[in-house]
């Protein structure tokens, strides 16, 4: 305990170094205003903003870099509320009630809690990330590839489980962003898979480009053949950007226990912060006394998955700095950063290079207050941003998206591949499909792959692996009994609407 | 709450009468896209499955034009179709990937099986269709969807040929026409607006290699 406390110490007089608060400031800032533009989403916005980073020290440079990484978090949380696009995978759940607020004309209020849960989840991951690093290192190697795709299983029923509407519909969305990710070079032996003999699918599809398709484009194809009197966000007055008193009681609850379900889930590696926002979400839900609200604009459905992502994100520096292994994409880019400043990321970082690991650990704390403190005043920015008549609003998306796309790879193609993609969403739309369990199976379906296979190769192709290891057998039932569960009241309600009839 | 969406909905009929125009197009569209699947079999070396698949799809979309089949959520059955054609396709496009060596996938593997379990999912997604009411299909409108593929497709085309400001301008004026209360003025205002803001963004703020202008060779 007192080495923790020690350990704090050091790390809080590193970040509270002049210097390192300013770059934490600037980096919550500039990744803030970079987020926030619909389509460009963290992981765009650290990809490029990383050169800036490479002139300042290496401690400096990590904590700016985390800062970004809340910013455009944060950020990205911001659109998912204001125009339905979310910036990254973490915040698609957060369009379902947060879009549905501003809707109402209570986008300030929705954001406001985004930042105050963030926070309060930011204050608890970061004693948690000093206080169990090591312990949960251990906990973590027992991890094998029949364990993570088990996990990886549980992760994807979650998604099902809260998809509005039909269950198998759901699964069938996450069997086809399965398959679409699968399509590019095989990653073991390289060869070429369902790319038609066009050179640019060889990389696959980017998350990036199948997210504004079928989120963005969609959205706005839809909303041009709705009359424009029902034309969501311009027609609502907006009321009061401070969460009423109302709010906060409402929202507690839902915080707390999407904090805890983030700290947790975060740990482990294999898009953590995904999981973790969509099983707050669900858990809020199942256990809400009404939740019929939920997919309505209520503000559980936002506070618990905007504190179990971030609090996620911050636990998922966890395996980033105990083992080496970037749990996402953005770590991935944290990993590029460490490498050009000559620091390998592993479980030596925590040993030779103390002050750095725990001034990073601290400069999340303060990059989760920098945000606080910046946000909560721009909340109103954010929100006029509403006031601009759709008729110019939808034209800017659209370019800005295009600009977007365009940036990450310089590749025309992909600005088409959204396009695309923005058709797929509005066929989906017209046929009830749910795309956000499309795009979570999209993003796990390489992991997933990879460690099914690598389990099968183990188990000499022995498929009862996942249920002969304890710890893969109860994650998977879990993910049984969950799919039951919540089979059961829409196998009841199905029948009653037969019966009905 | 079907009887509102859908006033006048369709007894399940098992006649052979030639059915109304949904049937009919929807019917003809599945039976031409087995077809297209069945010819795209003939073309690899492995294609039991995906021939039967696509045999089978030509006869339900017959089956569905002669009014045979009792559709009463078009939304799921068509739905289900359509992600059964998906993962047809899949099956035919890696159908020339080499499978399971020993104990060891190969790289087809994995999609030919996700494939196998999503045509198991669509059909069971179409056979709801059948067995639950449902609402009819909405109708699939022009104007805008084209227009704002036509500025995504026509961005992607002038950016790398005609540089940044022109293809933020155009792209943004042929979005803006798949509005029905767009202006003129008021438009090309908005568009040279949002030009110059993106092109201080992205070009001199974030520093990003973009070329703003046509190159002239």
């Amino acid at each position: 305990m007192s080495d923790l406390l020690a350990n704090l110490a050091m790390g809080f007089h590193v970040a509270a170094n002049p210097y390192n608060i300013l770059f934490c400031l600037l980096g919550a800032l500039v990744g803030t205003l970079v987020g926030v533009l619909p389509g460009v989403g963290s992981v765009a916005t650290i990809a490029m903003l990383l050169p800036i980073t490479f002139g300042l020290p290496p401690v400096g440079a990590l904590i700016m870099l985390a800062g970004i990484y809340y910013g455009a978090q944060y950020g990205g949380s911001t659109t998912s509320v204001l125009v339905n696009i979310p910036g990254e995978a973490t915040s698609v759940i957060t369009c379902l009630d947060g879009h549905q607020m501003a809707k109402q004309g209570r986008a300030g209020p929705a954001l406001s809690i985004a930042a105050i849960g963030s926070f309060f989840a930011g204050c608890v991951a970061t004693v948690l990330v000093a206080a169990l690093g090591a312990p949960l290192t251990s906990l973590a190697l027992l991890f094998g590839p029949a364990e993570y795709f088990s996990l990886m299983c549980l992760g994807l029923i979650f998604a099902v489980v809260l998809a509005k509407g039909s269950l198998l519909k759901a699964i069938a969305m996450v069997v086809t962003g399965l398959l679409l990710s699968m399509i590019g070079s095989d990653l073991e032996t390289g060869a070429g898979r369902m790319t038609f003999d066009i050179p640019e699918l060889a990389d696959g599809i980017g998350f990036a480009n199948i997210a504004m398709g079928v989120f963005g484009f969609a959205e706005i194809i839809r909303n041009l053949e709705l009359p424009p009197e029902s034309r969501d966000i311009l027609k609502t007055k907006i009321s009061g950007l401070m969460p009423t008193r109302q709010d906060l009681i409402d929202s507690s609850g839902a915080i707390a226990r999407g904090t805890l379900i983030g700290s947790l889930v975060g740990i482990l590696p294999g898009g953590g912060a995904v999981i973790a926002s969509f099983a707050a979400y669900t858990f809020e839900k199942k256990i809400s006394k009404h939740p019929e609200r939920f997919g309505r604009g209520a503000i559980q459905g936002v506070a618990a998955p905007e504190s179990a992502n971030n609090a996620a994100a911050q636990t998922s520096f966890i395996p980033l700095l105990t083992l080496g292994i970037p749990p996402n994409a953005v770590m991935a880019l944290m990993v590029g950063a460490m490498t050009i400043h000559g620091i390998v990321p592993g479980p030596q970082v925590m040993s030779k290079q103390p002050e750095l690991f725990w001034g990073m650990i601290a400069s999340m704390w303060l990059g989760n207050l920098m945000l606080v403190i910046i946000n909560l005043p721009l909340v109103g920015i954010w929100v006029s941003l509403l006031r601009v008549p759709y008729r110019l609003l939808y034209p800017s998306i659209i370019v800005f998206c295009c600009i977007g796309i365009y940036s990450i790879n310089n590749s025309p193609f992909d600005v088409s591949i959204a396009a695309i993609f923005g058709i797929v969403g509005y066929w989906l739309l017209k046929h009830d499909f749910e795309p956000a369990p499309l795009l979570l199976g999209f993003v796990l379906g390489p992991l997933m792959e990879e460690n099914l296979r690598r389990a099968m190769l183990i188990a000499r192709g022995d498929a009862t692996v996942f249920f002969t290891r304890p710890i893969s057998a109860a994650l998977l039932s879990t993910a049984i009994i969950l799919l039951i569960i919540a089979g059961m009241p829409k196998i009841r309600r199905r029948r009653d609407e037969v019966f009905v009839e | 709450m079907s009887e509102d969406v859908n006033p006048s909905p369709k007894p399940p009929s098992f006649g052979f009468a030639i059915s109304n125009a949904s049937n009919l197009r929807g019917g003809s569209l599945v039976a031409l896209c087995g077809l297209a699947l069945l010819v795209a079999t003939f073309y690899v070396s492995s294609p039991i499955v995906p021939r039967v698949v696509s045999i089978a799809l030509i006869l339900i979309g017959l089956g569905v034009v002669a009014g045979m089949v009792p559709i009463r959520a078009p939304r799921d059955f068509y739905g289900g179709l359509v992600l059964v054609m998906l993962a047809t396709l899949a099956l035919v496009s890696s159908a020339e990937l080499p499978g399971q060596r020993g104990f060891a996938f190969g790289p087809g593997t994995a999609p030919r099986l996700f494939a196998g379990i999503l045509i198991a999912l669509g059909a069971a997604v179409s056979i709801v269709g059948l067995s639950i009411e449902g609402p009819q299909i909405e109708k699939y409108k022009i104007r805008g969807p084209v227009l704002v593929l036509a500025a995504i497709f026509g961005f992607a085309a002038m950016i790398r040929h005609l540089g940044l400001v022109p293809a933020t301008f155009l792209a943004f004026m042929i979005s803006i026409l798949g509005s029905t209360e767009m202006r003129w003025i008021e438009s090309v205002v908005a568009a040279a607006a949002m030009t110059l803001f993106c092109v201080v963004l992205f070009v001199y703020l974030l520093n990003l290699p973009f070329q703003l202008w046509p190159r002239f060779y």
